[in-house]
């Protein structure tokens, strides 16, 4: 060993020499106030003040067994090690509750840290069940004072979100009318049947619940179908007639048919002066 | 210009025939007749167009496609043994004697007047 480290071995032992000699000072004190019962227990340790002494005793224990082992005397059945037993199993027993405890003592320690605490402070704020209550029973009574309160222009009643058009160019909106016309064009019955033939796969049978003609819309299919079963057809009553001729007042041409398609051969809009 | 599609083919042996239901295509033009529709299944199917009987093509609204129906018989003799016989009649191979509307009409008012077997003897004789 050199001599800068016995020097200073020799000055650590001196100092703890000095503070053996505070820390008996300091036990002798404490020993001396709980003999004259100054400390109560009558009601009981708090959870907090249980928690500490616990982990003191525990490393007190330690230190014994430490020591122990340094000096090489065995320690099999020591008391000292069932006491640092109970003690781990008591701590572990205490973690939960110290768990739900936590958001309060960190309130605590954080209202102490930093030296009071403002009324804007997030953390104070908690649910106020007075709000909750309905007040509907105070609307009757204020009626007759409300007419004279009552506005003159008319605000619908806010019941749920509404989509807002407000940010919308110009541009957008006759590029959304236009997508909105080409998803029509391309969802007729005339292209929808020359995909359904052109197309190789197999004919779909959807059900739909189209309830507007859903009722007529099934007695034609089952029309069709039964002409088609059995090799003949029907002949159309006055009132079939009658019916078949309201579709056709939408005289379909073929300038309409044409307005009606454009929007697929369209890619863009673009400012036309129609 | 006009395109034929067939569906639902079915060969009926009780009847010795094909049936099948035609889709005729023509796009901006009218209805196309029916021996034309018999000579383009007769060039499809092979056969003589006289064995083949079309009837109830109806156009779909809008125009442009048609649908009816199609036998193809064996033989013609099968043909004019299983056809009622108007559709015959449409071919030329039966004729059909009709008497008249009017003629029937006075004929049924002669035979209320008389009771039992007479009425065959009334209707014979037109006065």
């Amino acid at each position: 060993m050199s001599t800068e480290e016995i020097t200073e071995a020799v000055n650590l032992l001196s100092a703890v020499e000095s503070q053996t000699q505070d820390v008996t000072k300091l036990v002798d004190h404490l020993l001396k106030k709980a003999t004259e019962n100054e400390y109560n227990t009558s009601k009981g340790i708090s959870f907090l003040e249980l928690k500490y002494q616990l982990l003191l005793s525990y490393l007190m224990n330690l230190t014994y067994i430490s020591l122990q082992k340094s000096q090489g005397s065995s320690i099999q059945d020591d008391p000292t090690i069932d006491r640092l037993i109970e003690i781990r199993t008591v701590l572990e027993k205490m973690r939960p509750i110290d768990k739900k405890l936590k958001y309060q003592v960190d309130k605590v320690v954080r209202t102490a840290a930093s030296g009071g605490t403002d009324s804007s402070d997030p953390l104070r704020y908690r649910a106020n069940p007075e709000n909750l209550i309905s007040k509907l029973d105070d609307e009757s009574e204020s009626e007759s004072e409300g007419e004279e309160k009552k506005s003159k222009i008319y605000h619908p009643p806010k019941l749920t979100a509404m989509h807002y058009e407000g940010d919308e160019t110009e541009m957008d909106k006759d590029q959304k009318v236009l997508e909105r016309a080409k998803k029509r064009a391309l969802s007729t019955s005339m292209l929808r049947e020359l995909r359904e033939e052109f197309s190789e796969g197999p004919t779909e049978i959807r059900e739909t619940t189209s309830t507007q003609r859903s009722r007529a819309e099934r007695k034609l299919r089952e029309r069709t179908h039964y002409e088609e079963e059995n090799f003949m057809r029907f002949s159309v009553s006055k009132k079939d007639k009658g019916k078949k001729g309201k579709k056709a007042k939408q005289i379909i041409s073929k300038k309409f048919v044409y307005d009606y398609m454009k929007p697929i051969f369209v890619s863009n809009v673009a400012k036309s002066p129609d | 210009a006009a395109t034929i599609r067939t569906r639902k083919f079915m060969t009926n042996r009780l009847l010795c025939r094909k049936q099948m239901i035609v889709d005729v295509l023509h796009p901006g033009k009218a209805t196309i007749p029916k021996t034309e529709v018999r000579e383009k299944l007769a060039k499809m199917y092979k056969t003589t167009p006289d064995v083949i009987f079309c009837f109830g093509f109806r156009t779909k609204f809008g125009g442009g496609k048609t649908s009816g129906f199609g036998l193809i018989y064996d033989s013609l003799d099968f043909a004019k043994k299983f056809e009622p016989k108007y559709r015959l009649q449409r071919h030329g191979l039966v004729e059909i004697k009709k008497t008249g509307r009017k003629q029937r009409k006075e004929r049924k008012n002669r035979q209320k007047k008389v009771r039992g077997t007479k009425k065959a003897k009334v209707g014979a004789g037109k006065k």
